[in-house]
């Protein structure tokens, strides 16, 4: 099986609890013989490399230096996300089983992905705008929030990390329940769990 | 069925598509296409696919939707599907440009799988369209070519803030990405070469057209009666047609008035709307020359053709201007014309053949070109007539869609040697 994770943060690069998620993620992935791509930002550290736990990472830059706001910042970086992802999927003669994107950022890739080559992508909600905002509505946070519900819309499945947040993405965004599934990360069973999931969601990759 | 008969099949339905279809395909990405019309890309891609599909080129055109225009519709042979370009909220424009990007690219993406990928080529109209045309490129493998209208440099006349600076690098960017870039004046090819860089190879000129057909359309219209709505029949008019903003000049043209009406009777007609609308119509009021100019605001394409054919004078006083396609319009309705020596005005009119060039900014040397025009008839006349057929000859968009597809097809045969192919 081939994963490609998406995720805005990746040791060293380290913004909150997720960077070091993913990589505890990718890692035993490797372990359970998955060939595990994380694309990721990074400034400077930019390009591919080979980790030392066998996982291979990506660290992309942003082609449009000057923003005014993490929004636009985001949407100009997800075409290198898209970039990397397809060099990844056509190196690997098209047999990429699924994209696992890591909150909101990188969803307009995956979705693009999904439409063009068939690739299905799981949503693993770290945090939603909803809480991250305290309520505020302004057109920005709306506009996250428009991406957070396109990402739960179109994707295969949605992974979040406690039954609270499951209740809370079907609350906000009116996700049936049997889409998202809940997986602690600290349980026993983690690891098992989502290469579960991840079975699920591949089968339905087409090779072409 | 077994996989190889499965595989032998497709082979034989690709040979046969390969020979029933048009020899190129190309799908364009634009923010605007009739019947939504902000600016000149909207009929600029509208007539350009046209003539397109007519020279066996295969178009679809991906565009912003419009209040009434369906989803999907095949007009003169182009397809064009709209997308739902106000779904997200956004906080400004810019960001309301990228969101648009991510929705139209989301649909554009589902249409060229269901054409099975055959696209040859993807054309994106401005930064507008930057990430959807980027981005397919890389996920298809397919070749990006640009048409750079106008830089967020030059409109601005320098870049003064982030904002302006972040669509300044997603031009840069985007001509980054593309395989060609085509600019429509050779001023605009120097221009987009110093503001980003780019090697002169990369650049083509291709001349932006005039459909010199439509002015001679609506010939039953009674021209002395139309014109009456406007001016006096002892008064001769003088025509602006443009946004009413800094770059187009529109100051100049009033500071002109005045100057102007000390030698002949005129109606100054101010086709557009924009910011300076307001400050302007109060500076013609202080100066007490309200009765003599008219603010029509935005006017449709049969009052806007009559207007430039009864017009005695049609003025582009631009500061800046990449091409200047009213220039062109005017020279097709048969309107003497008056330009400020500026971008690709300077090369659409030559000075004394077939118009008037004054310099930029300046009202007294504008007012000098239209006092000229206006007193001396023989010359208007002499004018116009070179210009119309100088318009038949180079800016026809016939002509203009076979070097586009030339652009097109040197750019698919360095393709068919690299590793995408």
């Amino acid at each position: 099986m081939q994963v490609i994770i998406f995720s805005w943060e990746f040791p060293p690069r380290i913004v909150g609890e997720l960077a070091n998620y993913v990589k505890s993620l990718a890692v035993q992935l490797v372990k359970s013989n998955v060939e595990t791509h994380v694309v990721t930002y990074h400034d400077y550290l930019t390009g591919p490399r080979e980790e030392p736990e066998g996982t291979k990472t990506h660290r992309i830059t942003n082609p449009v230096r000057t923003h005014i706001g993490v929004l636009t910042w985001v949407l100009t970086l997800n075409q290198e996300v898209e970039r990397t992802a397809a060099n990844i999927y056509y190196d690997a003669k098209k047999q990429t089983d699924l994209i696992d994107a890591h909150d909101w950022h990188f969803i307009p890739a995956a979705v693009t992905l999904k439409k063009a080559l068939n690739i299905p992508f799981i949503y693993s909600v770290e945090s939603l705008e909803e809480h991250r905002s305290h309520g505020a509505n302004s057109p920005f946070n709306m506009a996250i929030k428009s991406i957070e519900w396109l990402g739960l819309y179109e994707a295969k499945k949605a992974i979040v990390k406690s039954e609270w947040m499951r209740d809370e993405a079907t609350r906000i965004y009116k996700v049936p329940t049997d889409k998202i599934k809940v997986i602690p990360p600290k349980s026993t069973a983690w690891m098992k769990t989502v290469l579960q999931t991840y079975k699920s969601v591949a089968g339905g990759a087409i090779s072409k | 069925m077994d996989e190889n008969r499965l595989t032998n099949l497709q082979e034989r339905r690709r040979r046969r598509n390969l020979q029933v279809t048009q020899e190129l395909t190309v799908m364009m990405f634009t923010w605007e296409f009739p019947p939504r019309i902000i600016g000149g890309i909207s009929p600029h891609v509208y007539h350009l696919s046209k003539s397109m599909a007519k020279n066996d080129v295969k178009v679809y055109v991906v565009t912003c939707d419009f209040p009434g225009a369906p989803q999907h519709e095949v007009l003169d042979e182009v397809e064009v599907f709209r997308i739902d370009s106000y779904k997200n909220p956004a906080p400004n424009f810019a960001t309301w440009v990228y969101l648009m990007n991510m929705n139209m690219q989301k649909e554009a993406a589902a249409l060229v799988k269901s054409l099975g990928g055959k696209v040859d080529v993807f054309h994106a109209h401005d930064w507008l369209v930057a990430n959807v045309g980027i981005g397919l490129k890389h996920v298809f493998r397919k070749p990006l070519l640009a048409t750079i209208h106008s830089t967020e440099i030059g409109r601005r006349n320098g870049i003064h803030s982030d904002y302006e600076r972040m669509i300044h690098e997603t031009e840069a960017w985007l001509t980054y990405e593309a395989w060609k870039v085509i600019c429509c004046s050779d001023y605009m090819v120097s221009h987009v070469r110093w503001a980003f860089g780019l090697p002169e190879d990369k650049l083509v000129m291709i001349p932006n057209g005039v459909n010199a057909q439509q002015y001679t359309k609506n010939k039953n219209t009674n021209l002395s009666q139309f014109r009456r709505k406007f001016a006096l029949p002892e008064e001769k008019i003088v025509l602006f047609v443009g946004r009413l903003v800094y770059e187009k000049g529109i100051h100049v043209f009033v500071n002109a008035v005045p100057k102007v009406s000390e030698k002949v009777n005129a109606k100054f007609v101010i086709v557009g709307n924009g910011y300076m609308k307001e400050p302007l119509s109060k500076l013609v009021k202080s100066m007490g020359l309200a009765h003599k100019v008219t603010f029509t605001g935005f006017v449709d394409d049969e009052t806007l053709g009559n207007l430039q054919r009864c017009a005695d004078v049609c003025v582009v006083p631009s500061l800046f201007e990449p091409f200047g396609i009213v220039a062109l319009e005017a020279m097709a309705a048969k309107s003497p014309v008056v330009v400020s020596d500026t971008g690709g005005l300077s090369e659409i009119v030559e000075h004394d053949v077939t118009g008037v060039k004054v310099y930029p900014d300046n009202p007294d040397s504008l007012a000098w070109g239209i006092t000229k025009v206006l007193l001396d008839e023989n010359y208007a006349n002499r004018l116009k007539n070179n210009a119309h057929k100088r318009v038949q000859q180079n800016y026809d968009w016939d002509k203009i869609s076979q070097q586009t597809k030339a652009v097109y097809k040197a750019v698919l045969k360095e393709y068919s040697k690299s590793f995408w192919a």
